[in-house]
């Protein structure tokens, strides 16, 4: 009688083969890597408050923070499940204007009701996902770019939180030189929670359902997969640190403003970093935002029109969707040749 | 020969090959019938000739010359019709609509009415409901108005694939009948059938695809008392069954 | 009482309006589905060729679409050819047209706004400041010229589409593209065509706008939401059912305008494109929104 091979031998032949040529990466270095990195970004308000002369690096710093926070949320919606949302700004913008009218009307700071303003994004991302995500299809994106429309319309009217003008914030009594800190810290978090989220969720069993439902819905449901139910929840989980990440802001800026929030370049630029980087990557997204805000404080800076930076944004994209649709990681990967510290799984 | 179909190959997207080195040769007149079991390469095969799919590899030549690169309406006016499984009527469009459509090729506004006319002959049922939508006819009567379309052509190939899917049993075999009119007709046929002994009962060349390769091919009444082909792709002829067979043997079978 | 009916005929002629607005987007998302997020900023450009044409050479902005549907037909088959071959095969082919579609319109709101900057523009032909009275009641003679010219291009796209040779194919293509093809339609051509033709479209909408209403560089996001609205409430790729739903929106903003005051008027395209998600996916007389 032929011995049986056991069930570990079946589970690792099984690896090798659903798996490939994978090859195992050397996790040491690139924890090694990530963690220095994310000392240097804590330790890098130092310079500011031994010399002062740092408030432009902490401000790029910040805002990049703020954009790897909406892009590694917008990829668990737009990346994983494969569902492109062109609204996810006004996730920020409810977080801004939640924890801004608790400022005004009750001295609340932004800093304690983030989690708050994040929470309440969640609730609406469910709502609207309630609406919009039991069909299938373009109807969702079409919903989102309405989405963005209308919060700006209803925002736009509401005299209590200053419409169209919007409404002045109280400074945080600090010092210029130290002013920036707390929101440098608060940004740092919440884009670090934002990327470990997206990370763990594209290791679970509910990160597999959704990719799933981007490979093929109708073969994911009926691997029993409740896809309506991982959509929604996706879409209302991808809220989360986008509304934090928008409280912050909002006290950051000093004002609350319809215009900061919900812009459709704003969400365009958000979709550009995803695809940019790479989309259903956990890295792809940090390494987009990280590129675009470079790339537009580099081409703000040199030709100053806004109007040449809409078409840029644009032309980038189409660019990017023609010849590169994976991304950076993305064609990286697929021709192999994407270095260890990138692979972040 | 008419139609030759050598070695091809082809599959979907990025996909396994689907069909692994498939031949066929068709000649003038005659009808054949493709069988096999689910997932064979039969559709597959029947797309891949009129050029809704592009062949990987292989050749597909017909009346000396090949068709690999060209687009299914440029094939189609060579003269090769396809029926897909699905029927693919325009659903929203009346009947009468539907045959102007098949007659899209043709610029002779005079000429189609005739053929269409000539078609409402072989298909009486069809001129009843001319000016209904397609979408309201009948299983029985869409497989009729599907064939009919390919017939306003006057094509020297028509392809059916499955035309007894989905349909009651009386129904299907009014679909055979009327395959069988149009081979009386002298049309060449090419069939593929999930209702392996019908299909062969209508055709004079019988073909066997399985996991995309050609298995058997021989004359159609000489498959059907194949003892080997009715064990693996016939199933059991009630009564006629040779005696000491096992029960798993029709496991995996297709047909009747 | 007098009001009322006041405000619904006011509603009324921006229906027609409408109506060609969606068309267009309609037929694209029809035959080829592709949802033309850039459909808003192929109006606009329309309008400020008709504004131009007005400007400098006086011409009638509605006769402007003389030149602006033949321009714009040549331009959309031209990126139809250049863009959209090059992602046919790709998963999710609408999602995918959504984004390139969605750059397009960054791309061209980027050069209008270069172009022409942010200044709001409309073009000023002498009937639109007149209008026509009956009884009671008034009608702008802007909007009800737009809107009849509107309803006269729409009959004729409904002639094209029922009984010419091409209309026919392009009817079956929205149907059954298989089918199409297995009848010997060459569906690259025809989608072409439709595209062109989705755009001329636009550019005849154009015109309408030009004197219809102000417009700066970033307005046809507005229109972009109001038209994805209107498609959606009709069924996705069902003409009839773009075109009633142009006219019951535009009643019903009309209606929400005169009681809550005008800003509040475009609330309800949005409303009522979540309302029908919500109760009636599949639109007023369409079919099932699949992508």
């Amino acid at each position: 009688m032929p011995e049986n091979p056991s069930r570990d031998e079946i589970v690792k032949a099984r690896k090798e083969v659903y798996l490939g040529s994978v090859v195992a990466p050397r996790v040491e270095s690139r924890k090694l890597f990530l963690f220095s990195l994310l000392c240097a970004l804590a330790l890098f308000p130092l310079l500011q408050v031994a010399s002062g002369r740092f408030n432009y690096w902490l401000h790029m710093l910040l805002f990049t923070f703020l954009n790897v926070t909406m892009a590694a949320s917008w990829n668990i919606i737009g990346g994983y499940a494969g569902y492109i949302s062109l609204g996810h700004n006004v996730f920020s913008g409810i977080g801004g204007y939640v924890a801004g009218a608790l400022l005004i009307f009750y001295g609340l700071s932004p800093f304690l009701t983030a989690p708050l303003a994040g929470v309440v994004a969640c609730l609406f991302g469910l709502l609207f996902g309630l609406i919009t995500l039991r069909t299938r299809g373009s109807a969702f994106i079409i919903a989102t770019i309405a989405l963005v429309l209308l919060t700006k319309l209803g925002l736009d009217n509401w005299e209590l939180l200053g419409g169209t003008n919007g409404v002045s914030l109280p400074l945080l009594p600090l010092p210029a030189r130290f002013v920036k800190l707390p929101f440098y810290y608060g940004m740092l978090l919440t884009a670090v929670g934002a990327v470990y989220l997206s990370y763990r969720i594209r290791h679970s069993k509910f990160g597999l359902g959704l990719r799933a439902i981007a490979q093929d819905e109708t073969k994911a449901e009926v691997a029993g997969i409740p896809t309506s139910l991982y959509k929604i929840l996706a879409f209302a989980i991808s809220g989360f640190f986008p509304g934090m990440a928008g409280a912050l802001w909002a006290y950051y800026l000093t004002y609350l403003r319809p215009t900061i929030y919900f812009a459709i370049l704003g969400a365009a630029e958000i979709v550009l970093m995803v695809l940019l980087g790479g989309r259903g990557t956990v890295a792809g997204p940090v390494l987009g935002a990280v590129l675009l805000v470079a790339m537009n404080e580099f081409f703000v800076a040199r030709f100053g029109s806004t109007e040449l930076n809409i078409a840029g944004t644009g032309l980038l994209m189409l660019i990017i969707l023609i010849f590169f649709p994976e991304g950076i990681v993305g064609t990286l990967r697929d021709r192999k040749k994407l270095p260890r510290l990138l692979d972040w799984g | 020969m008419l139609l030759e179909v050598e070695n091809v190959t082809a599959g979907y997207g990025a996909g396994p090959n689907i069909l692994d080195g498939v031949s066929l040769r068709i000649e003038q007149g005659k009808s054949y019938c493709i069988i096999g079991p689910n997932g064979a390469g039969k559709s597959t095969l029947l797309r891949t000739i009129c050029g809704l799919l592009r062949p990987r590899s292989g050749r597909i030549i017909f009346k000396g010359e090949v068709l690999n690169n060209l687009r299914p309406d440029q094939i189609l006016r060579k003269g090769i019709c396809f029926v897909p499984q699905d029927r693919s009527l325009f659903p929203e469009m009346s009947v009468k609509e539907n045959l102007l459509m098949a007659g899209y090729t043709l610029t002779n506004k005079q000429d189609l009415e005739q053929r269409i006319q000539t078609v409402f002959e072989i298909f009486p049922v069809l001129k009843e409901r001319q000016s209904q939508l397609a979408q309201t006819l009948s299983g029985g009567e869409q497989q009729m108005l599907a064939m009919a379309r390919a017939l306003i052509l006057k094509p020297d190939v028509i392809m059916l694939d499955e035309p007894s899917l989905g349909l009651a049993p009386l129904v299907a075999i009014q679909v055979f009948e009327s395959i069988k009119k149009l081979k009386e007709l002298g049309m060449t046929i090419l069939l593929v059938e999930q209702n392996a002994r019908k299909g062969l009962e209508c055709a004079d060349w019988g073909y066997v695809l399985d996991l995309g390769k050609n298995r058997f091919e021989g004359p159609a009444h000489s498959l059907l008392h194949d003892p080997q082909i009715e064990e693996l792709y016939l199933g059991k002829r009630r009564g006629t069954r040779p005696q000491g067979k096992t029960r798993t043997l029709e496991q995996g079978v297709d047909g009747s | 009482m007098i009001q009322l009916v006041q405000v619904f005929l006011l509603g009324l002629t921006l229906g027609g309006v409408y109506a060609l607005m969606a068309s267009g987007l309609t037929l694209i998302f029809g035959v080829m589905r592709i949802v033309n997020i850039a459909h808003g900023a192929f109006i606009l450009f329309a309008a400020y060729l008709a504004y131009w044409g007005f400007k400098l050479y006086q011409i009638d902005p509605m006769f402007s679409l003389l030149f602006t549907m033949p321009v714009m037909f040549l331009l959309g088959m031209g990126i139809y050819r250049l863009l959209f071959p090059r992602i046919a095969g790709s998963r999710r082919f609408t999602s995918m047209t959504v984004l390139l579609t969605f750059s397009l319109a960054l791309i061209m709101e980027g050069v209008m706004g270069f172009l022409y900057s942010g200044i709001y523009r409309s073009a000023n032909p002498p009937y639109t400041t007149r209008a026509l009275l009956f009884g009671p009641f008034y009608l702008p003679l802007a909007q009800l010229y737009a809107t009849l010219l509107s309803l006269v291009l729409l009959g004729l796209l409904f002639l094209f589409l029922r009984f010419t040779r091409t209309g026919r194919a392009i009817r079956a293509t929205m149907q059954n593209r298989t089918a199409a093809q297995i009848v010997g339609v060459n569906v690259e051509q025809i989608s072409t065509l439709a595209f062109g033709i989705g755009t001329a479209l636009a550019g005849a909408s154009g015109s309408m706008v030009s004197f219809l209403f102000t417009f700066f560089p970033a307005k046809h996001w507005q229109w972009i939401g109001t038209l994805l609205a209107l498609i959606v409430l009709g069924g996705m790729g069902s003409l009839p059912g773009s075109v009633v739903g142009s006219f019951l929106l535009a009643v019903i903003a009309a209606y929400l305008g005169y009681f809550y005051g005008p800003t509040w008027s475009p609330i309800t395209f949005y409303l009522a494109l979540f309302l029908i998600l919500l109760i009636r996916p599949e639109g007023l007389l369409g079919k099932k929104l699949e992508a």
